[in-house]
Parts: structure tokens; C-alpha cells; sequence
């Protein structure tokens, strides 16, 4: 309670107050709030974060989903097993070492990208490519678990439901939107909220990779959060971003359960 | 033959998956004159460990190891002792409103930390604990997600067993320590490793709250390395980044079954 509940509580009091964390708090209203709706680097970041986030979801459950089938189907042990262990390695290498390790890897004159597709491109220090990059720094890192979840999902359609398919003359394709997707869907709904949420609250490979820039157009939420907070301590300016964080996950999260009794099987 | 070309296009993709891990440890191997050569080289010739000793000189790398096992380990029995406490209330025990307030920590489930942590920061500066790593522990001994978790878990235990452990007169403790827990070793396991995984590797937690490289841990040591090279050796770093890597790396290898089965598990119950 004392670390969940009152904080949160706190970060709605400290919303309505400026504080340097030093002086004293001095009752602002909703000041905070006025600022944030004029404030351009806010709504950038928030931009930023819901394109980074819809990307991922996207790209992992969707390449997740190829990758779950195709190992659900290769008969060779060996495969299963080394393809298993090498997509779900990098989930395991904390953030800060894969973050600094693409920093290599993506080297516009030494880095294994710019070797193997021959660009000099400095995907980080352009405002097109670098949300895009660390969108494929994050698949890279993150694509295991979403992929263990749905391999796990897979594993659980019965075999007889695609055998009774099979039976009554239905092909590959019409087996998988009529027996594996159905029986999946409780799984890949939450493979998309947990990736969905995970994503709003990306933090680490901002920070690490590319400080938010150039120019902003990688600064995520909570990163302006932290800025704003830790950096250049307006703490309640901070408070009030990572209200507007909480409401984003919540109205996000609140949408998806709407939607999901349209196409979830119970 | 189908079979022969997805099995080939699913090694190719794993191939390329670990290919910068790969890269890492050669350049890590690497001296320094022969490394990030291009075309790049996937076997290091000869292998040399000198870079991994001169990673002390640019970070206090043991001390750096050993608070971040030390935040790993306190967390991770902490988050399984109060878990196990609590989940055992939430599904044994009555009590008035137990399942308001479980609804309520569901909903903590999507609470960013983010929105916690201005003032739990706050609260820490007050108790004179920023830069310590008591910051870092003390808010992760409660975990929403252990108690729900195990709660889940809990909950297919036959009542039965305890019920005849109550006629005995058992208190509720002996029933959980001695009925419920070794029943539920595979769903404590599973939680540990996630726990410990997740503190391992926590980032944003430590680079708020410490500043001293003597209390950081391994996670923001990196990072403050990155900053100490500057154009000097990426080598360094590299052999750096690869101490943290294989530890996590080779219990993976060790554990992969019930790593594998705790992620599986946990998503679909989560």
C-alpha cells in the first residue's frame, strides 16, 4: 500500500503544485495541466510514444505469430530448440547492455547493419529513421517473450479440433482462421495488452541510445517525465506528465477490453 | 521439402538473432587492433581475456556485481515471502472486503512505475535513503504481480488438504509453510526466476535513485561506462557487457525448462 497506493495518490496532489524539490511547494492549480496542452514537446513525446507503441504491438505479435507456427511445425527437435534459444536470448541481456551493444551494431562506418545492407545511413542521428530503429532495437530485445506466450498458446489448440477441420475438408489456411485463431485469441489478447502497456512505458533505450533526439523525435513519456522531474526539477510538471502516462495505459487498456468481446473467444 | 525450407528460414532467422551477442564476445575476445574489423569477424583470433581485466579499471565492476545480487536476492525472497503471504489471504482466508481490495491491486497491476516514482523519490529523500540501495529494494518487496500470480496458483490446491490440517488444529502458518508452499514449489520457482530476471536487469529504478558508482549496479555501471570510454577502447565496454550478459545467459542454458515454462505460465495466467 505505502508504495503503490500512496504514491499514486501523491502524484495527483503534486500535480497541482510547482516544486523545485527544494524549496517549498507552492499550490499552482491547474497550471500544470494549461502547460501541458501548449507545451509541444509534450504532445511530441506523446506522439512519439503511442507510434512506438502501435509499431510494437504490431510488429510482435505479428512476426511473433509466424515465428510461434513455424516452430509449433518443424519436426526437427534440434531446430525448435536452437531457434527457441536464440530469439529468446536477447529478452534475457538487460536493456542497457542491448542498448549499448546496437549502438555498435548500428555504427554508421564499423556496425554490422551498415556492413551487411552497405548504407553509411546514421539511423540514429536522423529524426526519420531513429523512432523507427529503436522500434527494431525493441523487437529485437522484446520479440522472445511475446513469441514464448503465443508458442505457449499454440501448444494448447487441441489437436482433435484440426483433425475434426481436417475431416470435414477444410485446407491449411481455413484451419487456422477457423480453429487456431479462435481458441488463441485469449492469448494473443494478452500478448497485446502486455506488449501495449510494456511499450507506453518505454524508458531505457531512449535514454541510453539517443537521449530522446534528434531533436525529440525519439523522446518517449516517461523520459519527458524524467526530464522534467530529475533533471530540471519541476516535480510538478512531472507529476502531471505521468498522470497523463497513467490515463493514456488506462483508456488504452479500458478500449481493448471493449473490443476484445468482439473477437475474443471466452 | 516445404518442411526442409522453413526449418532453413527459421535457423537462418535465429542465426541472425544472435548474431550481435555473437559479436559481442568476439570483439570482447578481441585485441584491441583487431577487433570491429570489417568484414566482421565471427571467430577471434588469437582469444585474448585482456580486455575483461582492464574492465576494473574504468568501474568498480565487483562492487558493482555484488549490489546488484544483493538487490536481486533481497527482492527476490522478499516478493516470494510477502506474495505467498498475501496470496494465501486473498484465496484462503475471509475477511470483509477481500475482494474489493484484490480488485484494487489488480488495478495496481497497470500502474506505470513511472507514476510512482516522483514520490516514492520524494519519500526516499526523506527517510535520507536516495543513493542507497535500500531505494531500490524497499518498493519491489511487494509485488502486485507474485501476489496474483500466486494466488492463481494457490487456488488449484485442493482445499481438502488444509481443511484436514485445520481439523488438527494447524494454524494458518503451519498450513502455508507446511501444506500450501511445497505444493506450490514449481509456481515459487517460476516467480523467483522471473523476479530475480526483472531486478537483474532493472535499469530505470537504480539510474534514478543512485548516483555514487560504488552503489550502482551492473545495469547503470554500463551505462556510466559508456560515458568513461568515450573514444578510448569500446573493447573495454564490450568485455564489460559481455560479464553482465553470459552470467544470465548460462543459468538460462541451465534453466531453460522451467524459465521457458515460467514465461509461458505466467503470461497465460497473468
Amino acid at each position: 500500500m505505502v508504495f503503490v497506493a500512496l504514491p499514486l495518490i501523491a502524484a495527483f496532489g503534486l500535480s497541482l503544485f510547482h516544486w523545485d524539490l527544494l524549496g517549498t511547494p507552492e499550490f499552482a492549480g491547474l497550471d500544470n495541466f494549461q502547460q501541458l496542452v501548449s507545451d509541444t514537446a509534450t504532445i511530441r513525446a506523446v506522439v512519439n510514444t503511442f507510434v512506438f507503441a502501435l509499431a510494437s504491438v504490431v510488429t510482435h505479435i505479428g512476426i511473433g505469430m509466424l515465428l510461434a507456427l513455424g516452430v509449433h511445425r518443424t519436426m526437427t527437435r534440434g531446430t525448435k530448440y536452437f531457434v527457441r534459444t536464440a530469439f529468446f536470448f536477447p529478452f534475457l541481456v538487460s536493456w542497457a547492455a542491448v542498448a549499448l551493444l546496437w549502438k555498435y551494431v548500428l555504427d554508421p562506418t564499423f556496425g554490422l547493419v551498415a556492413h551487411y545492407l552497405s548504407t553509411t545511413t546514421n539511423w540514429l542521428a536522423s529524426p526519420t529513421w531513429a523512432l523507427p530503429t529503436l522500434i527494431v532495437v525493441d523487437w529485437w530485445h522484446t520479440i522472445g517473450y511475446t513469441f514464448i506466450i503465443l508458442l505457449a498458446g499454440l501448444q494448447t489448440v487441441p489437436a482433435q479440433l484440426h483433425e475434426a477441420a481436417r475431416v470435414d475438408g477444410a485446407n491449411g489456411w481455413w484451419r487456422f482462421w477457423s480453429v487456431t485463431l479462435p481458441v488463441m485469441s485469449p492469448t494473443i489478447f494478452f500478448a497485446t495488452v502486455i506488449t501495449f502497456i510494456g511499450a507506453f512505458q518505454i524508458f531505457d533505450p531512449m535514454v541510453i541510445m539517443t537521449q530522446g533526439g534528434p531533436d525529440g523525435a525519439t523522446r518517449s513519456i516517461v523520459q519527458y517525465t524524467y526530464e522534467k522531474g530529475f533533471q530540471s526539477f519541476e516535480v510538478g510538471y512531472a507529476a502531471t506528465l505521468s498522470l497523463v502516462l497513467f490515463v493514456v495505459i488506462m483508456l488504452v487498456t479500458g478500449l481493448q477490453f471493449r473490443l476484445s468481446r468482439r473477437w475474443v473467444h471466452q | 521439402m516445404r518442411g526442409k525450407v522453413l526449418d532453413l528460414v527459421l535457423v537462418l532467422g535465429g542465426l541472425v538473432m544472435i548474431a550481435p551477442l555473437v559479436w559481442l564476445v568476439v570483439n570482447a575476445l578481441s585485441e584491441p587492433i583487431d577487433a570491429f574489423q570489417l568484414p566482421p569477424r565471427w571467430i577471434p583470433r588469437p582469444p585474448t581475456l585482456e580486455n575483461f581485466q582492464q574492465v576494473p579499471d574504468l568501474i568498480p565492476f565487483a562492487q558493482m556485481a555484488w549490489n546488484s545480487l544483493q538487490i536481486a536476492v533481497i527482492t527476490t525472497a522478499g516478493a516470494l515471502f510477502t506474495s505467498a503471504l498475501a496470496a494465501y489471504a486473498f484465496n484462503r482466508l475471509r475477511f470483509p472486503g477481500r475482494d474489493q481490495i484484490f480488485s484494487v491491486l489488480l488495478a495496481a497491476l497497470v500502474v506505470p512505475v513511472q507514476l510512482t516514482v516522483v514520490p516514492i523519490f520524494i519519500m526516499m529523500r526523506w527517510l535520507h535513503l536516495v543513493d542507497t540501495t535500500v531505494a531500490i529494494w524497499l518498493p519491489a518487496l511487494v509485488n502486485v504481480f507474485g501476489i496474483f500470480f500466486l494466488r492463481q496458483y494457490i487456488s488449484s490446491i485442493p482445499r481438502e488438504l488444509d481443511e484436514a490440517a485445520i481439523m488438527d488444529g494447524a494454524s494458518h502458518f503451519w498450513i502455508l509453510f507446511r501444506v500450501i508452499l511445497p505444493l506450490s514449489r514449481p509456481g515459487l520457482t517460476a516467480l523467483g526466476i522471473f523476479v530475480f530476471e526483472a531486478s537483474w536487469n532493472n535499469f530505470f529504478w537504480p539510474y534514478i535513485f543512485l548516483s555514487s558508482p560504488e552503489k550502482m549496479t551492473l545495469p547503470v555501471g554500463l551505462v556510466s561506462l559508456q560515458g568513461a570510454v568515450g573514444g578510448g577502447p569500446a573493447v573495454v565496454l564490450f568485455a564489460a557487457i559481455t560479464l553482465v550478459v553470459l552470467p544470465i545467459l548460462v543459468l538460462f542454458l541451465i534453466f531453460q525448462r522451467s524459465f521457458i515454462a515460467s514465461i509461458a505460465s505466467t503470461g497465460l495466467r497473468g
